[in-house]
């Protein structure tokens, strides 16, 4: 098989050596599309919300090489929704002490 | 004779007490530095900032205090002097700090094992109070942020799987090694101490304490430190402080814990966070780990410009609070540094370049 076949043999070698990783990963995987919603719904809110720097910095400071596909700011509940691989996260303000959260 | 000598030495006390200056509701301020070491080290500091590549040295506060004095202060916007600036990972040598009071007050010994504090440590049975503040619990910990998101054990806890409760999410580690063996730079080791803390208060003392304990002894009237959502402070990662506020928190080491009259940190506390982990190897990170700060000690010393007895709280993206008992120094860089360009030993090259009388 291998000998008459070599590249189908390599390729479902490779094939199993990526789903063994998959497996061996799948918690962190799993998270992973979370981080950018994530990280940026709340670090904007505490760039805005307790540092107190201008919306148009805190976008620049939360930019991130993955892209986010939603984004909004809502001043009036001091709440910072975004969106990116298909995640959305929500952070908020939650007062001078404890500054902003993420929601659960 | 003897009587003498000891109006000598009171009267040398009473002068240094009346000499020593102390931030009262705002900073007394020095001469200002000037000349071309100020030059060098405006130029180093604050380059011309590109904020589409976000490349290079990015500082957004620079504040030098001697003697208890302003000598030199520059922010970049939009960060000014009544900015909280995010500190990162200084916010670990602040909760060290907040752990000395509570030390102070015999709320626990550096020997006490962790789950005395926090139950779920009774799967690391060994690990002690020191062994968290040497960032030695043996805990299998990955710290990387960017470079390696998957993988990152600070990543997770912060933003996904650990954020509910992110001491739970440390303890929950499987092991590298044995307690107290080897150095591993951990943001869960930080959050395990601010859950053992909340451990020792109870839940309602403890949602007040580095403010009761801490900032407002000192006068810091602007402090945020976010928690999670199991109302435990992030003290790996998220207190927010002004520049003039951080520097309090300098000072008060610099001055071996004492704030005015008062030992607010006990002094062999002090030493401890002073003394180097002995099984600290040369390299391992970007300075040597005392107990929650950052030491300029070892061959070479990471720093080898700066004073042997430099100390220092350090942070992501370049944020810092540097302290030099000698030169009777303390210094706040916050930066919004993306890439590895700022260095430490450059800056305070140039800073006691431009402190020379």
């Amino acid at each position: 098989m291998i000998r008459r076949r070599p590249f189908t043999s390599l390729f479902l070698l490779l094939l199993l050596a990526l789903l063994g990783w998959v497996w061996h990963e799948r918690v962190n995987l799993q998270a992973f599309p979370d981080i950018i919603a994530a990280y940026t719904a709340k670090e904007y809110c505490s760039c805005r919300y307790v540092a107190n720097n201008p919306a148009a910095y805190c976008l620049g400071y939360v930019k991130q090489y993955l892209p986010t596909s939603a984004f909004n700011d809502n001043p009036l509940r001091s709440e910072v929704t975004a969106s990116g691989l298909g995640r959305t996260h929500t952070a908020r303000w939650l007062g001078e002490r404890q500054g902003c959260r993420l929601n659960p | 004779m003897v009587k003498g000598l000891l109006c000598a030495v009171l009267l040398l006390i009473t002068i240094n007490g009346h000499a020593e200056t102390w931030p009262d509701q705002e900073w007394a301020k020095g001469t200002p530095l000037t000349g071309p070491a100020l030059e060098a080290l405006d130029a180093y500091a604050f380059a011309p900032r590109d904020d589409a590549t976000r490349q290079g040295i990015r500082t957004d506060a620079l504040l030098v205090i001697r003697d208890g004095k302003v000598i030199y202060e520059r922010y970049a916007a939009p960060t000014s002097a009544s900015t909280p600036h995010l500190t990162w990972s200084v916010s670990k040598s602040l909760m060290a700090c907040v752990l000395g009071v509570a030390y102070g007050d015999n709320r626990f010994k550096l020997s006490d094992p962790v789950a005395r504090f926090y139950p779920p440590m009774k799967q690391h049975p060994t690990v002690t109070m020191a062994d968290l503040l040497h960032w030695a619990s043996g805990l299998d910990w990955q710290e990387d942020y960017e470079f390696a998101p998957l993988k990152s054990s600070v990543v997770a806890m912060l933003y996904t799987r650990g954020r509910a409760d992110m001491a739970e999410f440390a303890a929950n580690s499987d092991t590298f090694s044995a307690p107290g063996r080897a150095f591993r730079y951990s943001s869960g080791d930080s959050n395990l101490l601010s859950a053992a803390l909340k451990g020792m208060l109870g839940h309602k003392a403890y949602m007040s304490y580095p403010w009761d304990a801490l900032f407002t002894p000192l006068g810091i009237r602007n402090a945020t430190w976010e928690t999670d959502a199991d109302e435990t402070f992030v003290a790996s990662s998220y207190a927010y402080l002004t520049a003039r506020d951080l520097a309090r928190v300098g000072l008060l080491m610099a001055r071996d814990g004492r704030w005015k009259d008062q030992q607010l940190l006990p002094r062999d506390w002090v030493a401890f966070n002073r003394q180097a982990f002995g099984n600290y190897k040369a390299g391992q990170d970007e300075a040597t780990p005392g107990g929650h700060w950052w030491l300029n000690q070892g061959t070479p010393r990471p720093w080898p410009d700066a004073p042997a007895d430099t100390f220092a709280a350090l942070g992501h993206w370049g944020q810092a609070l540097y302290v030099m008992p000698e030169q009777r120094l303390v210094i706040v860089r916050y930066g919004d540094d993306r890439d590895g360009s700022y260095r430490h030993n450059e800056l305070l090259k140039r800073v006691l370049a431009a402190v020379q009388p």
